[in-house]
Protein backbone atom coordinates (compact mmCIF):
# COMPACT_ATOMS: atom_id res chain seq x y z
CA UNK A 1 0.00 0.00 0.00
CA UNK A 2 0.89 3.55 -1.03
CA UNK A 3 1.27 5.82 2.26
CA UNK A 4 2.11 9.17 0.80
CA UNK A 5 -1.64 10.46 0.35
CA UNK A 6 -2.10 9.05 4.28
CA UNK A 7 0.83 11.35 4.86
CA UNK A 8 -0.52 13.84 2.63
CA UNK A 9 -3.79 14.04 4.43
CA UNK A 10 -1.77 13.53 8.08
CA UNK A 11 0.33 16.93 7.31
CA UNK A 12 -3.03 19.13 5.61
CA UNK A 13 -4.74 17.93 8.91
CA UNK A 14 -1.60 19.25 11.15
CA UNK A 15 -1.61 22.70 9.36
CA UNK A 16 -5.04 23.03 9.33
CA UNK A 17 -5.04 22.91 13.48
CA UNK A 18 -2.70 25.97 13.05
CA UNK A 19 -5.05 27.82 11.44
CA UNK A 20 -7.53 28.90 15.05
CA UNK A 21 -4.52 30.26 17.43
CA UNK A 22 -6.94 31.88 19.82
CA UNK A 23 -9.21 28.39 20.13
CA UNK A 24 -5.64 26.70 20.97
CA UNK A 25 -4.29 28.72 23.25
CA UNK A 26 -7.79 29.28 25.30
CA UNK A 27 -8.10 24.89 25.01
CA UNK A 28 -4.11 24.78 26.76
CA UNK A 29 -5.37 26.92 29.77
CA UNK A 30 -8.96 25.01 30.17
CA UNK A 31 -6.44 21.56 30.84
CA UNK A 32 -4.55 23.49 32.81
CA UNK A 33 -7.68 25.44 35.05
CA UNK A 34 -9.04 21.42 35.07
CA UNK A 35 -6.09 20.16 36.48
CA UNK A 36 -5.48 22.27 39.15
CA UNK A 37 -9.05 22.74 39.97
CA UNK A 38 -9.11 18.86 40.51
CA UNK A 39 -5.91 19.31 42.59
CA UNK A 40 -7.40 21.47 45.02
CA UNK A 41 -10.44 19.34 45.24
CA UNK A 42 -8.37 16.57 46.06
CA UNK A 43 -5.71 18.33 48.72
CA UNK A 44 -8.89 19.36 50.50
CA UNK A 45 -10.03 16.37 50.70
CA UNK A 46 -6.78 14.48 51.77
CA UNK A 47 -6.41 16.90 54.11
CA UNK A 48 -3.60 16.25 56.47
CA UNK A 49 -3.90 12.30 55.94
CA UNK A 50 -0.53 11.11 53.69
CA UNK A 51 -2.57 8.26 52.08
CA UNK A 52 -6.06 7.34 51.44
CA UNK A 53 -6.21 3.38 50.86
CA UNK A 54 -3.25 2.83 50.17
CA UNK A 55 -2.78 5.72 47.37
CA UNK A 56 -0.98 8.55 48.28
CA UNK A 57 -1.82 12.53 47.19
CA UNK A 58 0.74 12.17 44.44
CA UNK A 59 -0.59 9.41 42.68
CA UNK A 60 -3.80 11.09 42.26
CA UNK A 61 -2.33 14.28 41.44
CA UNK A 62 0.16 12.13 38.85
CA UNK A 63 -3.03 10.82 37.72
CA UNK A 64 -4.82 14.08 36.67
CA UNK A 65 -1.69 15.55 35.27
CA UNK A 66 -1.09 12.41 32.71
CA UNK A 67 -4.90 11.68 32.24
CA UNK A 68 -5.94 14.69 31.71
CA UNK A 69 -3.16 16.19 29.40
CA UNK A 70 -3.71 13.08 27.51
CA UNK A 71 -7.25 13.67 27.04
CA UNK A 72 -6.01 17.19 25.46
CA UNK A 73 -3.68 15.26 23.30
CA UNK A 74 -5.48 12.42 22.38
CA UNK A 75 -7.21 13.95 19.31
CA UNK A 76 -10.70 12.69 18.49
CA UNK A 77 -12.84 14.55 16.17
CA UNK A 78 -16.67 12.34 16.62
CA UNK A 79 -18.37 14.12 13.88
CA UNK A 80 -16.06 13.44 11.64
CA UNK A 81 -17.98 11.42 9.69
CA UNK A 82 -21.38 12.26 10.74
CA UNK A 83 -20.66 15.55 9.75
CA UNK A 84 -19.83 14.43 5.88
CA UNK A 85 -23.10 12.22 6.01
CA UNK A 86 -24.73 15.35 7.17
CA UNK A 87 -23.79 17.98 4.44
CA UNK A 88 -23.27 15.60 1.96
CA UNK A 89 -19.14 16.12 1.57
CA UNK A 90 -19.07 12.41 2.16
CA UNK A 91 -19.34 11.85 -1.76
CA UNK A 92 -16.69 14.10 -2.57
CA UNK A 93 -14.18 11.70 -0.18
CA UNK A 94 -15.95 8.85 -1.76
CA UNK A 95 -14.27 10.05 -5.20
CA UNK A 96 -11.08 9.60 -4.08
CA UNK A 97 -8.68 6.33 -4.85
CA UNK A 98 -8.04 5.92 -1.41
CA UNK A 99 -9.36 4.19 1.71
CA UNK A 100 -11.92 6.41 3.74
CA UNK A 101 -10.76 4.79 6.91
CA UNK A 102 -7.13 4.98 6.37
CA UNK A 103 -8.10 8.67 5.66
CA UNK A 104 -10.20 9.28 8.39
CA UNK A 105 -7.33 7.69 10.70
CA UNK A 106 -4.81 9.67 8.76
CA UNK A 107 -6.11 12.93 9.44
CA UNK A 108 -6.69 12.09 12.88
CA UNK A 109 -3.15 10.89 13.23
CA UNK A 110 -2.30 14.43 11.95
CA UNK A 111 -4.18 16.43 14.41
CA UNK A 112 -3.43 13.79 17.05
CA UNK A 113 0.34 15.03 16.60
CA UNK A 114 -0.31 18.63 16.57
CA UNK A 115 -2.47 18.15 19.95
CA UNK A 116 0.50 16.24 21.77
CA UNK A 117 3.01 18.90 20.45
CA UNK A 118 1.13 22.25 21.33
CA UNK A 119 -1.32 20.98 23.73
CA UNK A 120 -0.50 18.10 25.97
CA UNK A 121 3.28 19.19 26.22
CA UNK A 122 2.36 22.64 27.78
CA UNK A 123 -0.48 22.14 29.64
CA UNK A 124 1.93 19.08 31.06
CA UNK A 125 4.46 21.22 31.59
CA UNK A 126 2.40 24.23 33.21
CA UNK A 127 0.91 20.73 34.93
CA UNK A 128 4.02 19.73 36.56
CA UNK A 129 5.39 23.35 37.37
CA UNK A 130 1.60 24.09 38.73
CA UNK A 131 1.12 21.14 41.08
CA UNK A 132 4.40 18.95 40.48
CA UNK A 133 4.20 14.91 40.06
CA UNK A 134 5.75 11.56 40.48
CA UNK A 135 8.57 10.80 38.69
CA UNK A 136 8.18 7.49 36.75
CA UNK A 137 9.09 4.49 38.41
CA UNK A 138 11.66 3.33 36.69
CA UNK A 139 13.20 3.83 32.87
CA UNK A 140 11.67 0.69 31.48
CA UNK A 141 8.25 1.97 33.38
CA UNK A 142 8.51 5.09 31.32
CA UNK A 143 9.12 3.19 27.69
CA UNK A 144 6.24 0.80 28.88
CA UNK A 145 4.33 3.73 29.90
CA UNK A 146 4.84 5.53 26.20
CA UNK A 147 3.39 2.13 24.44
CA UNK A 148 0.59 1.65 26.87
CA UNK A 149 -0.30 5.50 25.82
CA UNK A 150 -0.29 5.07 22.12
CA UNK A 151 -2.30 1.89 22.51
CA UNK A 152 -4.80 4.01 24.69
CA UNK A 153 -5.00 6.41 22.18
CA UNK A 154 -6.09 3.17 19.70
CA UNK A 155 -8.50 2.35 22.21
CA UNK A 156 -10.22 6.00 22.51
CA UNK A 157 -10.01 6.64 18.59
CA UNK A 158 -11.76 3.25 18.11
CA UNK A 159 -14.59 3.45 20.07
CA UNK A 160 -15.23 6.84 18.39
CA UNK A 161 -14.95 5.10 15.12
CA UNK A 162 -17.48 2.70 15.82
CA UNK A 163 -19.58 5.70 17.42
CA UNK A 164 -19.55 7.38 14.42
CA UNK A 165 -20.53 4.87 12.07
CA UNK A 166 -24.27 4.94 13.48
CA UNK A 167 -24.56 7.88 11.18
CA UNK A 168 -25.05 6.05 8.89
CA UNK A 169 -28.69 5.51 9.98
CA UNK A 170 -29.24 7.79 12.72
CA UNK A 171 -27.64 10.73 11.10
CA UNK A 172 -27.51 13.16 13.93
CA UNK A 173 -25.50 10.92 16.85
CA UNK A 174 -25.09 13.74 19.19
CA UNK A 175 -26.65 12.08 22.12
CA UNK A 176 -25.19 8.86 21.48
CA UNK A 177 -21.34 11.02 21.15
CA UNK A 178 -22.72 12.38 25.11
CA UNK A 179 -22.62 9.15 26.59
CA UNK A 180 -20.15 7.65 25.08
CA UNK A 181 -18.26 10.69 26.21
CA UNK A 182 -19.56 10.70 29.63
CA UNK A 183 -18.32 7.19 29.71
CA UNK A 184 -15.11 7.75 29.15
CA UNK A 185 -14.74 10.65 31.65
CA UNK A 186 -16.46 8.40 34.45
CA UNK A 187 -15.36 5.65 34.07
CA UNK A 188 -11.64 5.79 32.26
CA UNK A 189 -10.43 7.17 35.81
CA UNK A 190 -10.27 10.77 34.71
CA UNK A 191 -11.99 11.89 36.84
CA UNK A 192 -12.04 10.05 39.51
CA UNK A 193 -9.14 7.86 39.57
CA UNK A 194 -10.38 4.12 39.47
CA UNK A 195 -8.45 3.40 42.88
CA UNK A 196 -11.55 5.24 44.72
CA UNK A 197 -14.36 3.70 43.05
CA UNK A 198 -16.28 0.99 45.02
CA UNK A 199 -14.96 -2.91 44.44
CA UNK A 200 -18.44 -3.78 42.38
CA UNK A 201 -17.87 -0.86 39.97
CA UNK A 202 -14.10 -1.30 39.24
CA UNK A 203 -15.12 -5.04 38.37
CA UNK A 204 -17.09 -4.11 35.83
CA UNK A 205 -14.85 -1.52 34.67
CA UNK A 206 -12.53 -4.44 33.84
CA UNK A 207 -14.96 -5.49 31.42
CA UNK A 208 -15.26 -2.02 29.40
CA UNK A 209 -12.72 -0.47 27.35
CA UNK A 210 -12.62 2.55 29.06
CA UNK A 211 -10.13 1.71 31.64
CA UNK A 212 -7.53 1.42 28.72
CA UNK A 213 -7.47 4.10 27.69
CA UNK A 214 -5.87 6.60 30.46
CA UNK A 215 -5.68 4.17 33.70
CA UNK A 216 -3.58 1.51 32.45
CA UNK A 217 -0.64 3.93 31.29
CA UNK A 218 -0.58 5.72 34.34
CA UNK A 219 -0.53 2.64 36.59
CA UNK A 220 2.02 1.32 34.45
CA UNK A 221 3.80 4.73 35.08
CA UNK A 222 3.57 4.48 38.82
CA UNK A 223 4.69 0.89 38.81
CA UNK A 224 1.79 -0.72 40.32
CA UNK A 225 1.88 -3.46 38.02
CA UNK A 226 3.71 -6.88 37.48
CA UNK A 227 5.46 -7.43 34.62
CA UNK A 228 2.80 -10.15 33.50
CA UNK A 229 0.07 -7.46 34.43
CA UNK A 230 1.48 -5.43 32.09
CA UNK A 231 1.57 -7.40 29.41
CA UNK A 232 -1.85 -8.70 30.37
CA UNK A 233 -3.44 -5.11 29.95
CA UNK A 234 -1.28 -4.30 27.13
CA UNK A 235 -2.58 -7.29 24.92
CA UNK A 236 -6.08 -6.21 26.73
CA UNK A 237 -5.75 -2.89 25.02
CA UNK A 238 -4.69 -4.28 21.61
CA UNK A 239 -8.08 -6.63 21.64
CA UNK A 240 -10.20 -3.69 22.35
CA UNK A 241 -8.78 -2.16 19.25
CA UNK A 242 -9.17 -4.89 16.88
CA UNK A 243 -12.69 -5.72 18.42
CA UNK A 244 -13.87 -1.58 17.81
CA UNK A 245 -11.71 -1.61 14.97
CA UNK A 246 -13.83 -4.89 13.82
CA UNK A 247 -17.36 -3.46 14.83
CA UNK A 248 -16.72 0.01 13.02
CA UNK A 249 -15.81 -1.92 9.46
CA UNK A 250 -18.58 -3.72 9.60
CA UNK A 251 -20.97 -1.01 9.96
CA UNK A 252 -18.90 0.43 7.12
CA UNK A 253 -19.58 -1.69 4.78
CA UNK A 254 -23.29 -1.57 5.28
CA UNK A 255 -23.47 1.68 6.29
CA UNK A 256 -22.06 3.04 2.23
CA UNK A 257 -25.10 0.43 0.89
CA UNK A 258 -27.37 2.71 2.96
CA UNK A 259 -25.53 5.92 1.87
CA UNK A 260 -28.58 8.23 0.09
CA UNK A 261 -27.49 11.61 -0.47
CA UNK A 262 -30.01 14.18 -0.94
CA UNK A 263 -30.28 17.49 -3.12
CA UNK A 264 -27.58 18.33 -5.48
CA UNK B 1 -21.58 -4.55 -25.19
CA UNK B 2 -19.82 -1.78 -26.56
CA UNK B 3 -19.64 2.05 -25.30
CA UNK B 4 -17.45 2.82 -22.60
CA UNK B 5 -20.16 3.32 -20.59
CA UNK B 6 -23.02 1.22 -20.09
CA UNK B 7 -26.04 1.27 -17.87
CA UNK B 8 -28.69 -1.26 -18.07
CA UNK B 9 -31.71 -0.84 -16.27
CA UNK B 10 -30.85 1.18 -13.58
CA UNK B 11 -33.04 1.45 -10.42
CA UNK B 12 -32.67 3.20 -7.09
CA UNK B 13 -35.09 4.15 -4.45
CA UNK B 14 -34.77 5.73 -0.99
CA UNK B 15 -37.75 6.01 1.86
CA UNK B 16 -38.58 9.18 2.76
CA UNK B 17 -39.85 9.89 6.22
CA UNK B 18 -43.68 10.70 5.93
CA UNK B 19 -44.65 12.85 8.66
CA UNK B 20 -47.62 14.81 10.13
CA UNK B 21 -48.18 18.36 10.69
CA UNK B 22 -47.09 19.81 14.05
CA UNK B 23 -47.11 18.32 17.82
CA UNK B 24 -49.62 15.37 16.86
CA UNK B 25 -47.47 14.18 13.71
CA UNK B 26 -44.45 14.14 15.81
CA UNK B 27 -45.58 12.39 18.48
CA UNK B 28 -47.09 9.86 16.06
CA UNK B 29 -44.02 9.66 14.45
CA UNK B 30 -42.27 8.79 17.25
CA UNK B 31 -44.55 5.80 18.16
CA UNK B 32 -44.83 4.98 14.41
CA UNK B 33 -42.67 6.16 12.01
CA UNK B 34 -44.19 5.83 8.78
CA UNK B 35 -42.06 5.89 5.59
CA UNK B 36 -42.87 5.94 1.76
CA UNK B 37 -40.30 4.88 -1.00
CA UNK B 38 -39.68 7.03 -3.61
CA UNK B 39 -38.00 6.17 -6.73
CA UNK B 40 -35.18 8.51 -8.01
CA UNK B 41 -34.13 6.37 -11.13
CA UNK B 42 -36.88 4.15 -11.91
CA UNK B 43 -35.72 2.56 -14.78
CA UNK B 44 -32.59 3.93 -17.07
CA UNK B 45 -30.85 2.41 -19.57
CA UNK B 46 -28.44 4.01 -21.92
CA UNK B 47 -24.78 3.99 -23.67
CA UNK B 48 -21.84 6.07 -24.35
CA UNK B 49 -18.92 6.21 -26.57
CA UNK B 50 -15.35 6.67 -25.90
CA UNK B 51 -14.97 10.45 -26.37
CA UNK B 52 -19.03 11.41 -26.42
CA UNK B 53 -19.86 14.70 -24.89
CA UNK B 54 -23.74 13.73 -23.93
CA UNK B 55 -25.83 16.39 -22.04
CA UNK B 56 -28.01 15.07 -19.38
CA UNK B 57 -30.84 17.10 -18.56
CA UNK B 58 -34.52 16.72 -16.65
CA UNK B 59 -36.23 18.89 -14.36
CA UNK B 60 -35.39 18.80 -10.36
CA UNK B 61 -35.76 15.55 -8.57
CA UNK B 62 -35.51 13.75 -12.17
CA UNK B 63 -32.81 11.68 -10.88
CA UNK B 64 -29.46 13.04 -12.89
CA UNK B 65 -27.79 13.46 -9.71
CA UNK B 66 -28.24 10.03 -8.14
CA UNK B 67 -27.32 8.30 -11.64
CA UNK B 68 -24.68 10.64 -11.42
CA UNK B 69 -23.32 9.24 -7.96
CA UNK B 70 -23.94 5.70 -9.31
CA UNK B 71 -21.69 6.13 -11.60
CA UNK B 72 -19.18 7.50 -10.32
CA UNK B 73 -19.31 4.69 -7.63
CA UNK B 74 -21.03 6.56 -4.65
CA UNK B 75 -23.90 5.08 -4.04
CA UNK B 76 -25.25 1.23 -4.54
CA UNK B 77 -27.94 1.23 -7.03
CA UNK B 78 -31.08 -1.54 -5.99
CA UNK B 79 -31.15 -3.00 -9.11
CA UNK B 80 -29.51 -2.69 -12.68
CA UNK B 81 -26.15 -3.00 -14.00
CA UNK B 82 -23.43 -0.05 -14.34
CA UNK B 83 -20.52 -1.48 -16.40
CA UNK B 84 -17.98 1.92 -17.48
CA UNK B 85 -14.31 1.60 -18.79
CA UNK B 86 -15.11 -2.42 -18.14
CA UNK B 87 -15.30 -2.24 -14.16
CA UNK B 88 -18.47 -1.76 -12.17
CA UNK B 89 -18.19 0.98 -10.26
CA UNK B 90 -19.95 0.62 -6.74
CA UNK B 91 -18.15 -2.60 -6.56
CA UNK B 92 -14.88 -1.83 -7.38
CA UNK B 93 -14.56 1.80 -6.07
CA UNK B 94 -11.00 2.21 -5.32
CA UNK B 95 -9.48 1.36 -8.41
CA UNK B 96 -12.43 2.63 -10.42
CA UNK B 97 -12.41 6.37 -9.40
CA UNK B 98 -8.62 6.67 -10.08
CA UNK B 99 -10.08 6.71 -13.98
CA UNK B 100 -12.69 9.61 -13.46
CA UNK B 101 -13.06 13.17 -12.88
CA UNK B 102 -16.76 14.28 -11.39
CA UNK B 103 -17.58 18.14 -10.69
CA UNK B 104 -20.73 18.64 -8.39
CA UNK B 105 -21.01 22.26 -9.09
CA UNK B 106 -22.83 22.42 -5.78
CA UNK B 107 -19.98 20.82 -3.72
CA UNK B 108 -16.69 21.86 -4.01
CA UNK B 109 -14.07 19.40 -3.57
CA UNK B 110 -11.63 21.95 -2.21
CA UNK B 111 -9.93 22.35 1.30
CA UNK B 112 -11.84 26.05 2.15
CA UNK B 113 -8.96 26.98 4.27
CA UNK B 114 -6.46 26.05 2.37
CA UNK B 115 -5.11 28.16 -0.94
CA UNK B 116 -6.50 26.78 -4.15
CA UNK B 117 -2.83 25.89 -5.41
CA UNK B 118 -2.35 23.33 -1.33
CA UNK B 119 -5.88 21.43 -2.79
CA UNK B 120 -4.16 20.90 -6.23
CA UNK B 121 -0.84 19.57 -4.20
CA UNK B 122 -3.20 16.99 -2.02
CA UNK B 123 -4.67 16.01 -5.12
CA UNK B 124 -1.12 15.51 -6.79
CA UNK B 125 -0.59 13.08 -3.91
CA UNK B 126 -3.81 11.49 -3.67
CA UNK B 127 -3.86 10.34 -7.33
CA UNK B 128 0.22 9.44 -7.03
CA UNK B 129 -0.16 11.66 -10.34
CA UNK B 130 3.63 11.46 -11.95
CA UNK B 131 5.17 15.13 -11.47
CA UNK B 132 5.88 15.69 -15.17
CA UNK B 133 1.75 15.18 -15.78
CA UNK B 134 1.05 17.45 -12.64
CA UNK B 135 3.23 20.54 -13.61
CA UNK B 136 2.11 20.12 -17.46
CA UNK B 137 -1.88 19.79 -16.75
CA UNK B 138 -1.63 22.76 -14.11
CA UNK B 139 -0.02 25.03 -16.64
CA UNK B 140 -2.11 24.12 -19.04
CA UNK B 141 -5.51 24.32 -17.64
CA UNK B 142 -4.28 27.17 -15.99
CA UNK B 143 -3.60 29.20 -18.87
CA UNK B 144 -6.71 27.96 -20.38
CA UNK B 145 -9.06 29.11 -17.55
CA UNK B 146 -7.01 32.04 -16.98
CA UNK B 147 -6.28 31.01 -13.31
CA UNK B 148 -2.83 32.56 -12.15
CA UNK B 149 -4.21 35.61 -10.59
CA UNK B 150 -5.47 33.19 -7.06
CA UNK B 151 -3.94 30.20 -7.44
CA UNK B 152 -3.09 31.24 -4.15
CA UNK B 153 -5.59 32.64 -2.42
CA UNK B 154 -7.53 30.54 0.25
CA UNK B 155 -10.81 28.54 -1.38
CA UNK B 156 -12.93 30.48 1.12
CA UNK B 157 -12.65 34.14 -0.56
CA UNK B 158 -12.68 33.29 -4.20
CA UNK B 159 -15.81 34.35 -5.81
CA UNK B 160 -18.48 31.60 -6.82
CA UNK B 161 -17.01 31.74 -10.68
CA UNK B 162 -13.47 31.29 -9.67
CA UNK B 163 -13.94 28.89 -7.28
CA UNK B 164 -15.99 26.68 -9.72
CA UNK B 165 -13.22 26.61 -12.39
CA UNK B 166 -10.61 25.67 -9.49
CA UNK B 167 -13.26 22.55 -8.43
CA UNK B 168 -12.76 21.88 -12.29
CA UNK B 169 -9.23 21.57 -12.85
CA UNK B 170 -9.26 19.44 -9.28
CA UNK B 171 -10.87 16.87 -11.04
CA UNK B 172 -8.80 16.88 -14.25
CA UNK B 173 -5.49 17.12 -12.97
CA UNK B 174 -4.83 13.79 -12.77
CA UNK B 175 -5.80 12.83 -16.76
CA UNK B 176 -9.33 10.68 -16.16
CA UNK B 177 -10.51 9.09 -19.16
CA UNK B 178 -14.30 10.14 -18.01
CA UNK B 179 -15.73 13.36 -16.65
CA UNK B 180 -18.79 13.81 -15.11
CA UNK B 181 -20.07 17.05 -14.66
CA UNK B 182 -23.06 17.88 -12.44
CA UNK B 183 -24.39 21.60 -12.81
CA UNK B 184 -20.81 22.73 -13.63
CA UNK B 185 -22.36 26.05 -14.25
CA UNK B 186 -24.74 27.22 -11.56
CA UNK B 187 -24.50 30.37 -10.19
CA UNK B 188 -21.84 31.47 -12.12
CA UNK B 189 -22.24 34.89 -14.50
CA UNK B 190 -22.37 35.24 -18.03
CA UNK B 191 -18.56 35.28 -18.84
CA UNK B 192 -17.93 32.67 -16.54
CA UNK B 193 -20.08 30.70 -17.95
CA UNK B 194 -18.95 30.65 -21.54
CA UNK B 195 -15.02 30.53 -20.57
CA UNK B 196 -16.57 27.18 -19.02
CA UNK B 197 -17.88 25.81 -21.68
CA UNK B 198 -15.09 26.65 -24.24
CA UNK B 199 -12.91 24.80 -22.42
CA UNK B 200 -14.84 21.76 -21.74
CA UNK B 201 -15.42 21.94 -25.60
CA UNK B 202 -11.88 22.36 -25.94
CA UNK B 203 -11.17 19.46 -23.74
CA UNK B 204 -13.27 17.29 -24.82
CA UNK B 205 -11.87 18.14 -29.09
CA UNK B 206 -8.25 17.85 -27.80
CA UNK B 207 -8.07 15.15 -25.26
CA UNK B 208 -10.95 12.69 -26.28
CA UNK B 209 -12.18 12.78 -22.44
CA UNK B 210 -15.90 11.09 -22.23
CA UNK B 211 -18.13 13.60 -20.37
CA UNK B 212 -21.81 13.30 -19.05
CA UNK B 213 -22.66 16.83 -18.65
CA UNK B 214 -25.88 18.07 -16.23
CA UNK B 215 -27.19 21.65 -16.37
CA UNK B 216 -30.27 23.45 -16.22
CA UNK B 217 -29.16 26.04 -18.67
CA UNK B 218 -30.02 24.97 -22.16
CA UNK B 219 -26.76 27.04 -23.43
CA UNK B 220 -24.50 25.07 -21.43
CA UNK B 221 -26.41 21.96 -23.47
CA UNK B 222 -26.50 23.91 -27.22
CA UNK B 223 -22.57 25.04 -26.77
CA UNK B 224 -21.35 22.05 -25.93
CA UNK B 225 -22.74 18.94 -26.48
CA UNK B 226 -23.89 16.83 -29.43
CA UNK B 227 -26.06 14.45 -27.83
CA UNK B 228 -28.76 14.63 -25.19
CA UNK B 229 -30.02 12.56 -22.78
CA UNK B 230 -33.48 13.64 -20.79
CA UNK B 231 -34.81 11.80 -18.11
CA UNK B 232 -37.89 13.00 -16.17
CA UNK B 233 -39.50 10.89 -12.74
CA UNK B 234 -36.97 8.62 -13.28
CA UNK B 235 -37.43 7.55 -17.05
CA UNK B 236 -35.83 8.10 -19.84
CA UNK B 237 -37.49 10.47 -22.41
CA UNK B 238 -35.16 11.09 -24.61
CA UNK B 239 -32.04 10.36 -25.76
CA UNK B 240 -30.44 11.40 -29.65
CA UNK B 241 -29.02 14.24 -31.58
CA UNK B 242 -29.74 17.61 -30.25
CA UNK B 243 -30.97 18.57 -33.66
CA UNK B 244 -33.25 16.12 -33.44
CA UNK B 245 -34.82 16.99 -30.65
CA UNK B 246 -36.16 20.25 -32.49
CA UNK B 247 -37.02 17.57 -35.39
CA UNK B 248 -39.09 15.57 -32.73
CA UNK B 249 -40.74 18.23 -30.52
CA UNK B 250 -39.83 21.71 -32.18
CA UNK B 251 -42.07 21.39 -35.07
CA UNK B 252 -43.61 24.84 -34.39
CA UNK B 253 -42.30 28.04 -36.09
CA UNK B 254 -43.57 31.03 -35.28
CA UNK B 255 -44.09 34.11 -37.87
CA UNK B 256 -44.18 37.34 -36.92
CA UNK B 257 -45.16 40.02 -39.19
CA UNK B 258 -45.44 43.48 -39.16
CA UNK B 259 -47.98 45.46 -41.82
CA UNK B 260 -47.65 49.09 -43.45
CA UNK B 261 -51.22 49.56 -42.77
CA UNK B 262 -54.00 48.49 -40.43
CA UNK B 263 -55.25 45.59 -42.63
CA UNK B 264 -57.20 42.42 -40.84
CA UNK B 265 -55.35 39.08 -41.18
CA UNK B 266 -58.05 36.60 -42.88
CA UNK B 267 -57.71 33.23 -41.27
CA UNK B 268 -55.57 30.08 -42.87
CA UNK B 269 -56.19 27.28 -42.51
CA UNK B 270 -53.90 25.34 -39.68
CA UNK B 271 -52.23 28.60 -38.89
CA UNK B 272 -53.50 30.09 -35.30
CA UNK B 273 -53.15 34.16 -35.82
CA UNK B 274 -53.37 36.48 -32.95
CA UNK B 275 -52.13 40.10 -31.95
CA UNK B 276 -49.18 39.68 -30.06
CA UNK B 277 -49.25 43.69 -29.09
CA UNK B 278 -51.97 45.54 -28.27
CA UNK B 279 -50.83 48.88 -28.51
CA UNK B 280 -49.88 48.16 -32.18
CA UNK B 281 -52.72 46.82 -34.16
CA UNK B 282 -50.07 46.49 -37.73
CA UNK B 283 -48.38 43.58 -35.77
CA UNK B 284 -49.27 39.93 -36.32
CA UNK B 285 -48.00 36.84 -34.70
CA UNK B 286 -48.90 33.13 -36.93
CA UNK B 287 -47.52 30.48 -35.42
CA UNK B 288 -47.99 26.88 -37.09
CA UNK B 289 -46.63 23.17 -37.67
CA UNK B 290 -43.69 23.31 -40.67
CA UNK B 291 -45.15 19.68 -41.19
CA UNK B 292 -48.36 20.63 -42.00
CA UNK B 293 -48.18 23.90 -43.54
CA UNK B 294 -45.15 24.66 -46.62
CA UNK B 295 -43.07 27.92 -45.37
CA UNK B 296 -42.67 29.12 -48.56
CA UNK B 297 -46.05 28.96 -49.76
CA UNK B 298 -47.41 30.83 -46.66
CA UNK B 299 -44.36 33.21 -47.28
CA UNK B 300 -45.37 33.52 -50.83
CA UNK B 301 -48.83 34.30 -49.93
CA UNK B 302 -48.63 36.27 -47.39
CA UNK B 303 -46.32 38.91 -49.77
CA UNK B 304 -48.64 38.78 -52.43
CA UNK B 305 -52.32 38.88 -50.07
CA UNK B 306 -51.04 41.91 -47.65
CA UNK B 307 -48.61 45.41 -47.67
CA UNK B 308 -45.70 43.39 -45.67
CA UNK B 309 -43.34 45.80 -43.97
CA UNK B 310 -41.12 43.06 -42.01
CA UNK B 311 -41.32 39.34 -41.31
CA UNK B 312 -39.67 37.24 -39.22
CA UNK B 313 -39.55 33.20 -38.47
CA UNK B 314 -38.23 31.60 -35.78
CA UNK B 315 -37.54 28.24 -34.43
CA UNK B 316 -38.49 27.55 -30.82
CA UNK B 317 -35.65 27.88 -28.85
CA UNK B 318 -34.44 24.13 -27.27
CA UNK B 319 -35.32 25.85 -23.54
CA UNK B 320 -38.88 26.41 -24.44
CA UNK B 321 -39.27 22.31 -26.15
CA UNK B 322 -37.74 21.30 -23.10
CA UNK B 323 -40.22 22.81 -21.35
CA UNK B 324 -42.44 21.34 -23.18
CA UNK B 325 -41.33 17.70 -22.92
CA UNK B 326 -41.43 18.35 -18.64
CA UNK B 327 -44.57 20.17 -18.87
CA UNK B 328 -46.38 17.44 -20.72
CA UNK B 329 -45.64 15.21 -18.66
CA UNK B 330 -47.98 17.23 -15.66
CA UNK B 331 -51.25 17.34 -18.02
CA UNK B 332 -50.81 13.60 -18.62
Amino acid sequence: MNLKPYIAYARKSFLMRSAYRFDHIMQILSTCLQIFIYWEIYRSLYGSSIEVDGISFGMVTTNFVLSLGFSAGFYVNDFYLPQKIWDGSLVTELLRPISFRGRMLAENIGNGVFSMLFRFLPAFVIGVVLVGICPPESAAALGLFLVSAALGYGVLWTISFAVQMTAFWLVNIWSIVTIKNVCINILSGSMIPIWFMPEWLRNLIDFTPFSSIYFTPVQIYLGQLSGREIAGKCLLQVVWIVCMYGIGSVLWKRGQRKLVIHGG
Amino acid sequence: MDGLITVEHLHKSYRISKRGKGIPGMLANLVAPKYEKKDAVKDISFQIAEGEMVGFIGPNGAGKSTTIKMLSGILYPDSGQILVDGKVPYRQRKQYVGNIGVVFGQKSQLQWDLPVIDSFELLKAIYRIPDQTYKRNLARFTEMLDMQEFLKQPVRQLSLGQRMRADIVAALLHDPKIVFFDEPTIGVDVVGKETIRTFIRELNAQDQITMLFTTHDMQDIEKTCKRLLIIDQGNKVYDGALSGIREMYGTTRTLDLELQTEVQVAPIPHVTISRPDDSNPRKWQLQFDHHAVSVQELMGFLLATYPVRDLNISEPEIESIIRNIYGGRQSE
